[in-house]
């Protein structure tokens, strides 16, 4: 493996990180150079010279292996969370190193999990920083390089093959610079209406911005302590379930029914599935709700569950109520989306609904093969037959995925830390949803628990966002010939 | 400057860039630390002053008062006046300067209500009359002054050493947020020291997979073809000018096959 050409490729990373640090530190001088300014732009300038200094000496190559695809993916998210801590750490505050390690892991890796108690009292260029993180995390970080980059050669396929899980490819039938763009584009499009809409509901422009970036990433980082609570607008929560639902949708379904083509929306079997869960367990959770006295009218509480449970279904984390106070069967119906979560394709983490999907029709297969044993059975996700390769790998994510919360369930609760939270938390962070119950539910954080705790949960975000076997296979890199 | 030598140029003019801007951050971060600091003593300083010169201020007017008020010495009605002009001018410099205002309000309030009560006393008492009754006993001005300025004075001075010690106490406060400004002095340099590290460890990784290695390659090689005849190769890539020594030598041998001597 030539690591000089890993460390280009991670160095453009880092510059483009730059760039983003910059215009936050632009959005601080504007605003009366607030206390972030010097922080950003020290941030920025120790970004670039990081990102640049491989630049100078390696030049640029024409074919990267898998194995260097890997590692440059891996390292770039890796370095892009230590990088995109450095603001935090050298404004001060409540981040102290965990912390700052913490919510940068949290931002890039759109878990919107925080550690702060205020964060209204953040200055506003440090704001925009979570949130741009959460933003350029949101669909990658090394997508959003292919995108701007002109020419990568083969490269760009290499390593949008390691960025994009094969699940997230399935909707599209184009070149893999074109799925790259319509990537970018339907991501700054729902970007761009989420914002103008929630202007119209009634946030102020910097507040629409930043939660339209927050949103679009299905991150769940706001700019309130209260969390969307806080502006008590059920025209932004309308907005706001809309905005979730569409970030949850695979982005080529987006686009296709955008572009009047025949694999839209209505035509995916996932999306049925995806909408009926969300309705179900939404209408599920109100009734619930409406039943035990916690909400005083239906449609409020359908408003409430609704709201409540696409958040976490698509892994976005934002909040308008206290759930740990709803009933226990909401509680489990809400632990069961953090842990399903929305489409593949789309910016959210977690198992992906697609798996759900394709392991009830292993199981139905299983059954009609014991009946039939002769019988070829094939099974078709949106249409498609699905290759042995693609259903060998559910059931093994599923265990991988299901197993790693397991140990950071252990782990929390060998740390002292309630059951209910340190499951909970696990479930959260391994899906990338932010919010959990107990001591991290979603009027509370993570500031209160143990470091070490902080640092399990913010190791399964990044397991969580880079599909486990990206983060895996890092580790064995050497003996990968 | 092309080739090996802009590479490394570059590298470390890169290092030196960091080390000149993370000296130059400290630089500005202690220099802030340490007008803070001379600040807060310079605020405590002038404070202290202050309440010295009210505390000045408010016993010469007691002392004006009480020579016109219990023996009936008109004279010392310039001297009571003059010494509340200075206790005010003191309070509202005081007033002025804090940063904390909320300590000084006790205070005003105190002055205003020892003003207002010596204004109305110096406008309207009669003197003369109490000076001639001095010797009958008790006057109507010791009374006044026993009765009411008295209570009034020690209302003043307390508020006064109140003023005194509270600040001294706000010090607390403000020696914290030190605390934090050191951190902040001390963070951004620990984080160009990270990644200075970094820088350096790449450029030591640059310089021997582009340099040193080729060289010592290019070296066995060169001796293996001396001592050996074995044909002069280098593995691996190069580039720059040791690409040009490479095949300057591969010439040099190709010329010394040629030439018979």
């Amino acid at each position: 493996m030539r690591v000089d050409v890993v460390l280009r490729y991670v160095g453009i990373v880092m510059l483009f990180i730059a760039a983003f640090l910059l215009l936050s530190a632009g959005i601080s001088y504007f605003n009366n150079m607030d206390s972030a300014f010097y922080p950003l732009l020290l941030s920025a300038l120790l970004t670039t010279l990081l990102g640049i200094f491989p630049l100078i000496f390696v030049e640029r190559q024409e074919q990267l292996t898998t194995k260097e695809g890997f590692c440059i993916v891996v390292g770039a998210w890796l370095l892009a969370c230590v990088v995109g801590m450095f603001p935090y750490l050298i404004w001060g505050g409540e981040f102290s190193l965990i912390n700052a390690w913490f919510e940068s892991v949290s931002g890039f890796t759109t878990t919107g999990a925080t550690v702060l108690n205020d964060i209204e009292s953040l200055p506003r260029g440090l704001l925009f920083w979570r949130m741009a993180t959460t933003w350029i995390g949101g669909i990658g970080v090394v997508m959003f390089v292919l995108v701007i980059l002109p020419s990568m050669g083969r490269n760009k396929l290499t390593l949008t093959n390691v960025e994009l899980s094969t699940l997230a490819k399935d909707n599209y039938r184009y070149r893999t610079q074109t799925i790259v763009r319509i990537l970018l584009g339907v991501y700054v499009g729902l970007t761009a209406v989420s914002m103008l809409l929630l202007k119209l509901a009634g946030m102020n422009w910097f507040d629409a911005l930043c939660h339209a970036m927050s949103v679009s990433a299905t991150s769940g980082f706001s700019t309130k302590n209260a969390s969307i609570a806080y502006f008590n607008s059920p025209a932004i929560e309308w907005v706001l379930i809309f905005s979730m639902m569409a970030a949850g949708l695979h982005f080529g379904l987006i686009f296709a029914t955008v572009t009047g083509r025949r694999n839209n929306l209505f035509r995916s079997e996932v999306a049925r599935w995806y909408f009926g869960m969300l309705f179900f367990c939404g209408f599920s959770i109100a009734v619930s709700l409406f039943a035990a006295d916690l909400y005083p009218t239906f449609s409020a509480a359908f408003r409430g569950g609704l709201f409540q449970f696409v958040s976490l279904f698509t892994t976005t984390g934002f909040a308008t109520a206290d759930t740990n106070q709803w009933t226990s069967f909401a509680i489990v119906l809400l632990l069961f989306g953090s842990l399903v979560c929305a489409c593949a394709g789309s910016t959210s983490g977690g198992l992906k609904i697609n798996r759900l999907i394709l392991s009830l029709k292993m199981i139905r297969a299983r059954l009609s093969q014991q009946q039939h044993p002769n019988a070829i059975i094939r099974i078709r996700l949106d249409g498609a037959i699905q290759d042995r390769e693609a259903l060998y790998s559910v059931p093994v994510f599923i265990v991988t995925y299901l197993l790693l919360i397991l140990i950071g369930t252990v782990f929390g609760t060998m740390l002292d830390v309630d059951l209910m939270t340190s499951f909970s938390g696990s479930i959260a962070s391994m899906g990338n949803v932010g919010p959990g119950f107990g001591a991290v539910g979603s009027m509370d954080n993570f500031s209160a628990l143990p470091a070490a705790f902080k640092l399990s949960n913010s190791l399964l975000m990044l397991f969580g966002r880079l599909e486990i076997f990206g983060l895996i296979q890092l580790f064995f890199i050497k003996w990968w010939r | 400057m092309t080739g090996l030598r802009k590479r490394v140029t570059v590298g470390f003019l890169s290092i030196v860039c960091l080390l000149f801007f993370s000296g130059m951050v400290s630089f500005l971060e202690l220099s802030h630390l340490s007008r803070d600091t001379g600040d807060i003593l310079e605020a405590n300083r002038r404070n202290i002053s202050l309440a010295k010169e009210m505390l000045d201020a408010a016993h010469e007017q007691n002392v004006a008062l009480i020579h016109y008020s219990v023996f009936g010495d008109r004279s010392y009605d310039s001297l009571c006046r003059a010494s509340q002009e200075r206790l005010e001018n003191m309070l509202s410099i005081a007033q002025h300067e804090a940063v904390d205002k909320s300590f000084l309000d006790s205070l005003a309030f105190a002055t205003t209500e020892l003003r207002l009560l010596t204004d109305s006393y110096l406008a309207f008492a009669d003197v003369e009359r109490d000076s001639l009754a001095l010797d009958r006993g008790e006057t109507a001005g010791s009374r006044w002054y026993n009765n009411e300025y008295e209570a009034l004075y020690v209302r003043l001075t307390a508020a006064i050493k109140n003023y005194m010690t509270s600040t001294q106490s706000s010090l607390a406060p403000r020696a914290e947020q030190m605390k934090k400004n050191a951190y902040r002095a001390v963070t951004p340099v620990l984080i160009s020291l990270v990644v200075m590290i970094a820088i350096v460890l790449m450029l030591y990784y640059f310089m021997s997979i582009y340099c040193v290695h080729p060289i010592v390659r290019m070296n066995k090689g060169l001796g293996d073809f001396l001592t050996f005849r074995i044909p002069f190769t280098v593995k691996g890539e190069l580039k720059d000018e040791v690409l040009e020594l490479k095949e300057k030598i591969d010439t040099l041998i190709a010329l010394s096959k040629q030439t018979k001597f």
